[in-house]
């Protein structure tokens, strides 16, 4: 698909992995309009972008939000479903007795952030895609974490929910010209990755990329151009991690 | 019937021609549901050079209904 003079939808994309997704298709000539739940980081996008202040977990919400998007910006022909949120927490903390499992509200509430939304974004997209028998691209952001990382049972879970929905949708909607792919970024040197590891861990990453290096966010908004742009890739899920899962 | 129209309903459904007939409809076709309705849009409108709207895919649930909806596209089913 021809990512110049196309509506993209970029969710969570007002800051790190989703920011450069959205600018990176904003200099091909997309026509980016990002949601976001951050109001403060929403106002200091630069101006081509358009903005949409959204809880990407509530589907009436969601609906109005491409409704009026769409009325806004014209149909929307690429949705990047980013937003979401790292979330670690062991399934045994041996060193709490009192709480020693793994929460199962906090379980709940990762799995609803990060593949409830991508659901409730992608019906509410593709919905209108079919009724106005537009061909489309969905672009789902997964995580190396989807193949199982210890401390991370439901963000893990989340992640390989969201590419199996990812196949389901590319065989189920590309006979309608709607392609679905994935994109699984490794260890990109964003804020959230320097918070959630630390000087040691990510020595011990870099020792075991091929690449010898930390991804930047850059590498994954060119994955996410390169299956937007290539109208025979789909339903695949491209890891974008230096090689370090071969 | 139309040749290209029983070839095409035949091989959506993967039916012989010979069971194409006007008076078949999706409650008769075990395997005709939402998916199979698609490839079957898809497959009219390459054969036929068409392009069907959301209205006409919903009526489109008997072998008769698509060729009204086909003759209201223009289509010549004559053979």
């Amino acid at each position: 698909m021809k990512i110049d003079g196309t509506v993209a939808l970029i969710t969570g994309g007002a800051k790190g992995l989703g920011l450069a997704i959205a600018t990176h298709l904003t200099e091909l000539g997309a026509k980016v309009v990002v949601a976001d739940r951050d109001a403060e980081a929403l106002a200091a996008l630069p101006a081509p972008m358009g903005r949409y202040q959204l809880d990407v977990t509530r589907p009436e919400e969601v609906r109005t939000a491409v409704t009026e998007i769409t009325k806004q910006f014209g149909n929307i022909g690429i949705l990047v479903n980013n937003a979401g949120v790292i979330f670690s927490e062991p399934f045994v903390n041996i060193m709490n007795p009192a709480g020693m499992m793994h929460d199962y509200h906090r379980f709940r509430d990762s799995i609803t952030v990060n593949m409830d939304s991508v659901f409730i974004m992608t019906a509410a997209v593709v919905e209108k895609m079919v009724m106005t028998r537009m061909k489309g691209v969905i672009v789902n952001i997964s995580s190396i974490s989807a193949c199982g990382n210890e401390g991370q049972t439901a963000y893990s879970a989340a992640k390989a929910g969201v590419n199996a929905m990812t196949v389901t949708w590319s065989k189920e909607l590309g006979r309608l010209g709607i392609r679905c792919n994935a994109i699984a970024p490794g260890f990109i040197g964003t804020e959230s990755t320097h918070q959630a590891l630390n000087a040691s861990a990510i020595k011990h990453i870099k020792e075991n990329t091929p690449l010898r290096r930390l991804g930047e966010a850059v590498d994954v908004a060119k994955a996410v151009a390169s299956v937007i742009e290539n109208d025979f890739i789909n339903g695949i899920v491209l890891d974008v991690n230096g090689g370090l899962t071969i | 019937m139309n040749k290209r129209l029983i070839a095409c309903l035949a091989d959506v459904f993967g039916l012989r021609e010979s069971e194409i007939h006007p008076d078949l409809k999706k409650e008769n076709v075990d395997n005709w549901d939402s998916l199979k309705q698609m490839d079957l849009v898809l497959s009219l409108e390459r054969e036929f050079d068409i392009a069907l709207e959301i209205p006409d895919i919903l009526r489109m649930t008997t072998v008769a209904n698509i060729v009204d909806v086909l003759k209201e596209k223009g289509v010549d089913l004559e053979d």
